[in-house]
């Protein structure tokens, strides 16, 4: 278990370096400096402006101080807001970000996972037709789509909820709902073929023939085996909840990271650009490997070595 | 047992045995083709991004307006109005609409095509009333309470005598006063291009990744599927954000990020393909007989892959027309007055309150062009490759 981990951290250092590596040089081939503007600057401000952010040395040196800034946990300052740290702008935003994403990661498992047990349970009736025709949109129909239409629906013409903000309870029904969509339908056409599989599993006969009570077969043998699958995009969806966070909360103005991300992009803040995705990097590949550490508890069949792939 | 008619073990007539030869069993080809047709929801998709493609390249030669052309004086107008008819005392009828979210009045015609704005009186901005006159009659607009009411001499209401399609702008105009149904076939155009060109390089690149790791295996397939596993640690959006802001916005820096990006479930699922696939006999068969590797590769690997490319493929469409909206929702997409359906969703919701018709149209063609493109994927699916039902 150990070495599993030491190993997985360690290919967890290289994607990250590669990542920085890539960033850095990324955002040093956009052309004109950080402080190229419409108002133009003296050169001697230019300059001081330049040599106090070390902009004057050459670009390995930089690249080299960047990383053994990034080595100690400093993405550095913003070259838009003066006196802000990127640091201090993620802190800013993580609260808000962290919440919406986890009710829609608790979303995701409370609805999807039941919604696909009950389409699979009664296959080819009303509800799996209901089921699997209500995921069918959830599929097909962008997250910001969702945002916007039920936001007019919702909060415009029915006033139920707020339009924007977080400062009511209600104003997380619907980013988290916009969050969620494409997932809860996802993850319940996932569990609904996944246990339909395993329903005809002999196993599963064994179970009912030597007199398990229905709800014990259903439970200790189909869903555990069944639920695999769908442990496994639980990586993938967290990675995708962070990146549709960015319309998200762009349409419904909350103040988290994703809207920060954004607007870093509209100002072209590269600092904050560079910042902000090593950071949602870092925090996938964490998440990811929290996943992939579930998945070797939850089935002891496979193998830590090979969980690689 | 007994029951066996006695003319049961008679010699049979010759001719009776000599049965034509069976027909010859359908192709993969045709078999994939039946069960496609078979397959209505896919047909329908089929039929959807046909009519897509054509309205979105041809239809914008039939309109009269383009995607940049504003009229601010025609801003804002809805695909559907009430008509309020007033007569100027001497005997001529005008024909009016009132566009309640700008406190505008246009003139319109009986099919319901728009002549134009009606220049009112000065406004009263204490009492929130405009005067209009026509010819004798004098019809006053009072906004001071919501909706905005329209008023004759007597001070009392006048009834919309009807209402009707705007035949001008079938959808309606935007802030600006640009046609939207022009500006949808644009966005159109732009998305599908995106998606379609993106998903080639994605497939070029995916095949000869994938193709090359799962041939050659060992050292090299493990070097190039390590790379492959890093890269798609981090969600794809980051990386096309990123070369967005590198590259400068605009159609052909869209394409390249998504492009560049995307490849790699293609490069997966080929490998996995072709591994499957070389141990075959009929490889071993042409590697003997001195075929390149080359050759093998393109030549009995790839065909034999074709069926999960495709499905690959027509999944990879849909997901890119997915990124390219959002990237042009966020502002990173092409550069205004082109349109595409992120970026009309997004102009629309800043408009929101007023004009939700606006958001209505681009919205409902991305989901309606989604779900076509995922019907017809899932059913390519089942026809091509019935194992991964």
């Amino acid at each position: 278990m150990l070495g599993y981990l030491a190993q997985r951290l360690g290919m967890m250092a290289v994607t990250l370096f590669a990542i920085v590596t890539l960033t850095f040089f990324l955002m040093h081939a956009v052309p004109g400096g950080p402080f190229v503007s419409e108002r133009m600057l003296a050169p001697e401000i230019a300059a001081a402006l330049n040599a106090k952010y070390g902009l004057d040395l050459p670009v390995w040196q930089q690249y080299l101080n960047y990383l053994g800034r990034i080595a100690s946990f400093d993405l550095g300052p913003s070259f838009k807001y003066p006196g802000v740290s990127i640091n201090s702008m993620i802190a800013a935003g993580l609260p808000t970000t962290l919440r919406t994403g986890l009710l829609a990661v608790i979303c995701v498992v409370a609805l999807g996972v039941p919604l696909g047990i009950v389409a699979a349970l009664n296959r080819n009736r009303w509800p799996d037709t209901f089921v699997m025709f209500v995921a069918t949109l959830g599929v097909a129909i962008p997250s910001y789509v969702i945002a916007t239409v039920t936001l007019y629906l919702f909060a415009l013409r029915l006033g139920w909820v707020p339009t924007f903000g977080l400062d009511d309870w209600r104003g997380y029904f619907l980013p988290v709902f916009a969050l969620s969509g494409f997932w809860i339908s996802f993850v319940a056409r996932l569990t609904r073929s996944s246990l339909l599989e395993t329903l005809q599993q002999d196993y599963m006969t064994t179970a009912r023939a030597k007199g398990l009570r229905p709800g014990q077969v259903l439970f200790k043998h189909g869903l555990r085996n069944s639920l695999l699958p769908v442990v496994t995009v639980l990586g993938p969806v967290v990675a995708n909840l962070v990146t549709g966070s960015f319309v998200i909360e762009q349409i419904f103005a909350l103040p988290g990271i994703g809207r920060q991300f954004v607007l870093s992009i509209t100002n072209r803040d590269y600092t904050a650009i560079m910042g902000i995705t090593i950071f949602y990097a870092a925090i996938l590949m964490v998440m990811i490997l929290i996943v992939d550490l579930l998945y070797v508890w939850l089935d002891p069949r496979i193998k830590l070595t090979k969980a690689t792939a | 047992m007994t029951d066996i008619a006695p003319n049961a073990w008679e010699k049979l007539p010759p001719e009776a045995t000599a049965s034509a030869p069976p027909p010859p069993a359908p192709t993969f080809g045709q078999e994939a083709r039946r069960r496609l047709w078979a397959n209505k929801p896919a047909v329908i998709s089929i039929v959807f991004i046909v009519a897509l493609v054509l309205a979105a390249f041809i239809g914008p030669f039939f309109s009269p307006y383009t995607y940049y052309k504003q009229d601010l004086k025609l801003a804002n107008i809805p695909p559907a109005f009430e008509t309020y008819t007033v007569s100027d005392g001497a005997g001529e009828t005008t024909r009016i609409f009132l566009n309640a979210s700008n406190f505008n009045i246009y003139e319109v015609d009986g099919q319901g095509h728009v002549l134009g704005l009606l220049r009112g009186g000065r406004k009263d901005l204490i009492q929130k009333s405009q005067p209009f006159t026509f010819g004798d009659t004098e019809v006053t607009l009072d906004y001071s309470r919501l909706p905005a009411r329209l008023l004759a001499a007597d001070g009392s209401e006048i009834r919309p005598s009807g209402w009707s399609w705007n035949r001008t702008y079938l959808f309606g105009t935007d802030q600006l006063g640009r046609d939207i149904l022009v500006r949808q076939l644009y966005g159109a155009q732009i998305s599908l291009t995106v998606a379609f060109v993106a998903t080639l390089v994605n497939f070029f690149i995916g095949v000869f990744y994938g193709g090359i790791a799962g041939y050659l295996g060992g050292k090299v397939d493990a070097v190039m599927m390590r790379i492959v596993e890093i890269i798609s640690t981090i969600p794809l959006t980051l990386y096309v954000v990123l070369l967005m802001v590198v590259f400068d916005s605009g159609l052909l820096s869209i394409i390249v990020a998504i492009g560049s990006v995307f490849w790699v479930d293609m490069a997966r699922i080929v490998r996995g393909q072709i591994l499957s696939l070389k141990s075959q006999d009929y490889i071993a068969a042409a590697r003997t007989m001195g075929a390149s590797p080359a050759r093998i590769l393109t030549k009995h690997l790839l065909p034999n892959a074709i069926g999960p490319i495709i499905v690959t493929l027509t999944m990879l469409i849909p997901s890119a027309i997915f990124i390219e909206s959002f990237m042009s929702f966020i502002g990173l997409g092409v550069t205004p007055p082109l349109a595409s359906w992120g970026s009309l969703t997004s102009e629309a919701v800043e408009t929101l309150r007023a004009y939700p018709h606006q958001l209505f149209f681009p919205a409902a063609a991305i989901s309606l062009t989604m779900f076509a493109f995922n019907f017809l994927g899932d059913g390519l699916r089942d026809a091509l490759d019935p194992r991964m039902r």
